[in-house]
Formats: C-alpha cells, structure tokens, sequence
C-alpha cells in the first residue's frame, strides 16, 4: 500500500529535489517513519517527542490531521498527505 | 464584444459605503503588491506601518519603489507611490508592531493586512487583530514558497489554529534565504482581492491558498477551526497581549 506525501520547498533538500514521494504505511506515523528511512533528517524536522510540530500541519487530502486521528490517523492505498510548515516571510 | 457585463470593470468595492482603514503590516515583497492594488480599487484609506528603508535589494520585487528612492523611508517612499496610483487617502507610521502598540493600531482600523517578515509580527498581529474582533489577512513568503489566507474576527479557524505558537530557532527569512519576485507579486495579488472581498463584505475566510513558484501551482486547502486553541477556542488562553507570547527577531523582509 502507498501514498503519496508533498514535499514543501524547504524539506526538498532532503527528499534530492522531489516535490512528492511515494511511501507505504497504513498510519501517518508508519508514513513518516518510512519516510525517513528514505530521506534521513526528515522525521525531525516533522515530528518531536510530543508528536506533530506545532508549526508544521500535515493534511490527508483537505483535512489537518490533527482533527483526525493524528499520527494515527488511519491511511488507504492512493491517499495524498501534504505538509504545511509556517512561513517566515514577507 | 465591450458590451458584455461582466467585462465592464466594477465600481471601487466601498463605492457609496463609509470609507474603510486598512492597515498594512509591512511594506516589504508582499505588502507592495497589495498596496498597489487596494489603491487603485478600494476607496480603502490606507494605513502604512514599517520601520525599513528601500534598499536596492528591494526593487526586484517591492513594486512601489524605484532606483531614487534608494535609502528612504518604505513609508514615504510608498505612500508617494500609492497617491499617484489614486490612493485617496494614506496615513504613515513609523514603527513596527510591537507588543505595546498592537492593540491600538488594530483597533483605529477595519481590516488589517499582514505581510510582515517575521514569526514574532505575525503572531501578534493575528492575535491583536483577533483580540479587537477585525479580519486578517495574512501572506508569508520565502524562496519559491508562499500562502495567503483570511480569517474572520471570530478565528476558526485563526493563526493560532494552525501554527500553535511561534517555532523555535532560526526561521529562513527572505533575506537568508531569497526570495522569488514574482511569487511575492503573485501572492500580494491573491492577498488584495482577500482583502477585497471582505471590504465589500462578501469575505472568503479559512481557505488556506499554497502557492509553489517552482511548480506553478496554487493549491487551496479547506482549515478547521481547532477546538484546543488557545486564541479563538471557547477557553482561550490568550486573552490579552503579553510580550512573552511572542519571540522578537530582527529579520529584514
């Protein structure tokens, strides 16, 4: 089973430039950790030891995780995850 | 062909309305476009609050300024600019926004624009504006990277719904890390007409707009309010604006 994550600009040095990945995982958390065991440095920059940053948001399609199940959450084959970090700039 | 309704140009949104302040946080790579546009279109009275002068590095992207107004004021500088483009009427404040002017400066006005350059000002401005029950909108921007949203004096969703608190450590700034001239111009663009539509009162809040220059795309994404937070949920935490909530930086646009 495999979904599909976007990659944000600022995570992309660590994914080799690719703007989405595919990884398998049947939960957010088994995504992340996959993802790391692909891109290392990855999971640190996504999660702590109290789950989820607080500045960065990853969403299952159009809804923020964290109004579901969190790294829980429940994935199928074919879902999107996309990771929102806050943004300094202006 | 001219004829067709909808390719006649509308009125100003505030035709025959009060005219409405709008106070723009920030005349950097955000702020300019959006400027720009509530000039020409608003009828809005504008509201320019920044500390920085325009330095050559600004002109690929801050719009209002030119080769001669290198090493002046953005506030004077801009609102020179904005007069000609038919602003009716621009107010300037040196300064920024800071923990002891913040409430103020929300209040005297009906909207509120944020494009400011760092964590610390868009934390506080989301909670002042929050705070004195008057809509945000709020762009960032950095390298190819960009979003722009509205939210209602209500929140919920708000800032603090999504970005819980402001994130620790080095945040890349425009400066350190670049930005793209026409991501920032896009992003204004998308910023005004939020502004806009909530001066004409028809307001378009809590749909997140990330934009991705490298890839051309422009992705909405639909917020939820978030039950926990601790500014616009039913037991906020903040209710008043203390300096700790916020974590100064010094970053230029």
């Amino acid at each position: 089973m495999s979904v599909t994550v976007r990659i944000p600009t600022p995570l992309r040095t660590l994914t080799a430039g690719e703007d989405q990945v595919k990884v398998s995982g049947s939960n957010v958390q088994a995504v992340i950790d996959n993802l790391e065991a692909k891109h290392p440095g990855i999971k640190e920059r996504l999660v702590d030891d109290k789950g989820i940053r607080r500045f960065v948001n990853v969403y299952l399609g159009d809804e923020d995780v964290r109004f579901l199940d969190g790294l829980e959450t429940q994935l199928k084959d074919g879902d999107e995850l996309s990771i929102v970090p806050a943004i300094a700039g202006g | 062909m001219l004829d067709t309704p909808e390719l006649r140009l509308p009125p100003p949104v505030s035709a025959g309305l009060p005219r409405k302040r709008v106070l723009l946080v920030g005349l950097g790579g955000l702020g300019c476009p959006v400027a720009w546009v509530l000039a020409q279109s608003s009828g809005a009275e504008l509201v320019l609050l920044d500390d920085d002068e325009v330095d050559e590095s600004n002109l690929g992207r801050q719009v209002l300024f030119d080769d001669g107004d290198i090493g002046r004021p953005k506030i004077e500088a801009g609102r020179e600019r904005l007069l000609a483009l038919g602003a009716e009427r621009v107010e300037t404040i040196a300064g920024r926004l800071l923990p002891e002017n913040a409430r103020e400066l929300v209040r005297s006005v009906e909207l509120v624009v944020e494009g400011s350059d760092n964590y610390a000002t868009k934390f506080l401005a989301a909670d002042a504006a929050h705070l004195e029950s008057r809509p945000i909108v709020h762009g960032a921007a950095v390298g190819w990277r960009a979003t722009a949203w509205s939210v209602s004096p209500q929140g919920a969703p708000c800032y603090r719904c999504l970005f819980e608190e402001p994130p620790s450590g080095p945040a890349a700034s425009c400066t350190s890390r670049g930005v793209m001239g026409a991501v920032v111009g896009f992003t204004g663009a998308l910023m005004a007409d939020l502004a806009l539509a909530v001066l004409s009162e028809r307001p378009r809040h809590g749909t997140l707009w990330n934009i991705d220059g490298k890839r051309q795309t422009v992705r909405p994404t639909q917020l939820s309010p978030n039950s926990r937070c601790s500014l616009c949920s039913a037991e906020p935490r903040i209710v008043e604006i203390l300096s700790q909530h916020y974590q100064p930086r010094a970053s230029a646009a």
